[in-house]
């Protein structure tokens, strides 16, 4: 393993060697003239001015936040041949994404519980809660609702150190900006073709018109026959067909996206449905049957609005309506051996609405204060199973259910380089009571380029419906009303620092401890239940360097080290890797046209449920991105997986694997044309 | 730190020098020596310039015929020494000057009025302030057109662009030209 990971490094090394010279050499001979003052502003506009500092619009954003936030921004998108939400999060410093190729699960600070379906990471989409009422999961594979072209930047906020975010922003908040009608002003055509059969089409829309209505419509197909021939050793016998999952991996989707905007007030409209056959076998069901899988559908409509008032005070609110349905096909085997598979029809509906009004204003010059509130009527949270022939119901569990909240917080700048930020959010549950939480920040500029943040924070997540009450009548789970609420606290200490206009450096040190952490278990019965069960302690540092120079040179690299520990047992956790270590750099080839993108991502081993190992990996990506070849047209190819690694990572309850098989090497062809 | 963590760091250590390696490779030493202005501010001061030719001011902004046009940065200035590339410089027939001021007290005779982002918080106040003068106020504070600034820098895709608040600009009585609004990434109005 070690040498392969060298080898890895040294491609690595020798990848960004020999493009040095002319990446450096075009900063200062042929591109500027004696004086910029002589050029138009065409000309002016068409200079590049790379930096990680001051550029980016949201620096401020970053450096005052509460929190240790990273933004990742379409360029590395594309440049690193990202397909989905879930391989730019594997990109980003201490987060680690699960397969178990049926759901993506994303792991932060070295938490990633298996048979949580992402309920303690808050998932927004400009700013609307993707997570839906049933799982509260965070949809971040291909069933995420939108297309990564059109995603302009990810704001990943760790930690639930800000009060403006409730119920799941328990570990962190994924913020995904889409990108505006302005800026594309053109209609885009996208596809592309890759392993497994894999094909994605893409048709968009954007414009700003005169009379101020701006616009963004846009639809996308995806369509993938998965894996050919998954092996796994635990169903090695010939009753099922000797291991083998065959074409049982497919995933399909369609999706719809739309933003208006005018003056004040913006309408978004985004749908999702995603189809994906499940290969594993898994809660028990028969393998390599191409009919065990699961359709998640999700469609929203949100109007927002943000209005300026004067002394640059604004008022946002929002209402919005969401509707969340999963249907699943299990086949199990009949009662004798000879019966023909019974087919187990599960479903969950999920319908909810709801608002927020936020105000933020300055006063005494030195306070940014924000008072929020939001309210959520999750008026339909069914959940239900059923064999279909002879029919036999298992479960038809409908709730409903509301929460409101209500936030402030105090942006206090003591002095000029000094913020004290504090807030306090109360969440009030219909089923568990109300619930108060502080979050404190210290932020201290001592100079320009350095920031120091001492950072504290409690927060709750109240267990799902899913959690709570489904159960299947005895054959794969069983409900648990008696769960409890589960409470975070943490203490976080970053330091950030700028070198130059090229390079930012951050250190950090975490602490969070867990109280009634709500973990999958299989009881004595060998049904799976939730429990609270008991206290765990996460703590870790994190190094990260950034760069960016003219011509496109860019990378960053990081490395995280981190314990979880559950303080009864005194065991490491399941499915925390303790060091992670991620390198992306993204080189020109010929100036301003073709590109070249590597990752190296190293996961150390985790632990797994049966008390294995499951080894740890590295994956190294490439892509080869190309722009303005011809007047408009992106062309990228990538290879994911660049050496064929065989890894896996940890199943959950309802698996028989204790580790699922990833993809090997991989490849993908892409176009975007803008007319 | 226990032994055992000691040991599994040792492990590791192999990665972790080979990702230093790798990183300090591609690390162009010579950069962190720091330019007294950024080419970012080098270009945003060309810009400013390039402003002054697109705006007319009402005749009785000024003083006297020969009075020159004069940019003011307000606070700490990110311009090092960028700025001295446009003094000498004339804008129709008036000499351009430029100065650094530190509150906004001391714009008397400002026709430019850069806004630097350590003021971010004094903003409200500063706004208020030059609200009825003939100032065009410029900054790349985030969203300085919408809370009523007039031209705003924005950097997309690591290119300087801006936006124009038009409204801003009539109330202080200043005539934006069209040719300039057509390269804005936006006109509020």
């Amino acid at each position: 393993m070690k040498i392969r990971c060298c080898l890895t490094l040294l491609i690595f090394v020798a990848t960004c060697l020999p493009v040095d010279g002319p990446a450096w050499a075009g900063d200062t001979k042929n591109e500027r003239p004696r004086s910029l003052t002589e050029l138009s502003i065409e000309q002016l506009m068409e200079i590049d001015v790379p930096t990680v500092y001051g550029a980016c619009k949201f620096e401020q954003k970053v450096t005052d936040a509460p929190a240790s936030v990273s933004v990742i921004a379409a360029d590395e998108i594309k440049k690193y041949g990202h397909r989905t939400l879930a391989d730019v999060l594997r990109s980003v410093r201490g987060l680690y994404v699960t397969y178990d190729r049926n759901y993506h699960f994303l792991g932060v600070r070295g938490l990633n519980r298996p048979g949580d379906y992402n309920s303690r990471v808050l998932l927004l989409l400009d700013g609307h809660r993707l997570n839906d009422n049933i799982y509260e999961t965070a949809a971040v594979g291909t069933e995420f609702p939108l297309d990564v072209d059109l995603i302009d930047r990810i704001e990943i906020i760790r930690g639930p150190s800000s009060s403006l975010y409730g119920a799941s922003a328990f570990l962190g908040v994924i913020n995904v900006i889409t990108r505006q009608g302005k800026d594309m002003k053109s209609a885009e055509v996208a596809g592309s073709a890759g392993s497994q059969d894999a094909y994605s089409g893409r048709l968009s829309y954007g414009n700003k018109y005169p009379n101020g209505l701006e616009m963004l419509i846009s639809g996308s197909l995806y369509n993938s026959g998965g894996a050919r021939g998954l092996y796994f050793s635990e169903f090695d016998t010939p009753a099922t067909n000797n291991g083998l999952a065959d074409r049982a991996d497919d995933d399909k989707s369609h999706s719809f996206f739309s933003k208006f905007a005018f003056r004040d007030l913006t309408l978004t409209g985004a749908y999702i449905s995603r189809e994906k056959g499940i290969p594993t076998g898994s809660f028990g069901t028969v393998f390599n049957d191409n009919r065990n899988r699961t359709t998640d559908a999700h469609g929203y409509a949100d109007l927002k609005y943000d209005h300026k008032l004067e002394n640059q005070a604004e008022l946002t609110g929002r209402v919005y309506y969401d509707n969340y349905s999963y249907r699943g096909d299990y086949m199990y085997y009949g009662a004798n051996p000879g019966d023909p598979p019974v087919r187990n029809k599960d479903f969950s509906d999920g319908e909810w609405a709801g608002g927020e009004l936020m105000y933020t204003g300055r006063f005494l010059e030195k306070h940014l204060f924000t008072a929020g509130t939001e309210v959520r009527y999750n008026f339909r949270q069914g959940q239900g199973t059923y064999d279909e022939s002879p029919f036999l119901s298992k479960l038809d569990d409908r709730r409903s259910s509301h929460i409101y909240a209500l936030y402030l917080q105090d942006e206090y700048h003591l002095l000029s380089n000094l913020i004290f930020n504090i807030g306090v959010r109360y969440d009030n549950y219909s089923s568990f009571g109300g619930t108060t939480n502080p979050r404190l920040a210290l932020i201290y500029k001592p100079w320009e380029k350095t920031i120091l943040k001492l950072l504290y924070g409690d927060a709750f997540r109240a267990p799902n419906v899913y959690e709570q009450y489904y159960a299947d009548n005895g054959v794969t789970a069983k409900p648990n009303p008696d769960l409890r609420p589960e409470k975070i606290r943490t203490y976080e200490l970053v330091y950030e620092q700028y070198l130059g206009e090229h390079f930012r450096s951050s250190l950090s040190g975490f602490y969070y401890r867990i109280d009634d952490l709500i973990t999958q278990q299989t009881d004595t019965d060998g049904l799976l239940i939730y429990r609270n069960v008991g206290n765990i302690e996460a703590r870790g540092m994190e190094v990260e360097i950034e760069g960016k120079w003219t011509d496109g040179l860019q990378g960053r690299a990081s490395y995280v080290l981190q314990e979880t520990k559950d303080q009864e047992t005194g065991n490491e956790l399941t499915n925390s890797p303790r060091h992670l270590v991620k390198l992306n750099l993204s080189a020109p080839l010929i100036r301003k046209t073709v590109f070249a993108g590597a990752e190296i991502q190293y996961t150390s081993s985790r632990k797994t449920l049966a008390g294995g190992d499951e080894g740890g990996f590295v994956t190294a990506n490439l892509t080869l991105f190309s722009q303005n070849l011809l007047q408009g047209l992106e062309f990228s190819a990538s290879v994911y997986n660049l050496l064929d690694r065989k890894y896996g990572d940890p199943g959950s309850g309802e698996h028989l694997q204790d580790i699922i098989g990833q993809d090997g090497r991989a490849f993908r062809l892409k176009f975007v044309y803008r007319f | 730190m226990d032994f055992q963590t000691t040991r599994i760091i040792y492990n590791h250590c192999k990665i972790v020098i080979l990702t230093l390696v790798a990183l300090l490779s591609a690390v162009p030493w010579n950069l962190f020596a720091e330019d007294s202005a950024s080419r970012e501010y080098k270009v945003k001061a060309a810009f400013l310039y390039n402003f002054t030719l697109f705006v007319e001011w009402p005749t009785e902004t000024f003083p006297a015929n020969d009075s020159p046009l004069t940019i003011c940065i307000l606070g700490k200035s990110p311009f090092g020494d960028a700025l001295g590339s446009l003094r000498g410089k004339t804008v129709k027939t008036r000499k351009l000057a430029v100065r650094q001021i530190n509150s906004v007290q001391e714009m008397r005779g400002c026709q430019v009025l850069f806004v630097s982002a350590s003021e971010k918080m004094q903003l409200p106040n500063i706004l208020a302030a030059v609200k009825n003068l003939n100032v065009l106020t410029v900054s790349d504070l985030d969203r300085f057109a919408e809370a009523g600034g007039i031209i705003n820098f924005i950097t997309l895709e690591d290119k300087v662009r801006f936006e124009v608040n038009l409204k801003a600009a009539q109330q202080a009585r200043l005539k934006i030209s069209s040719q300039l609004l057509k390269l804005a990434r936006d006109v509020i109005e």
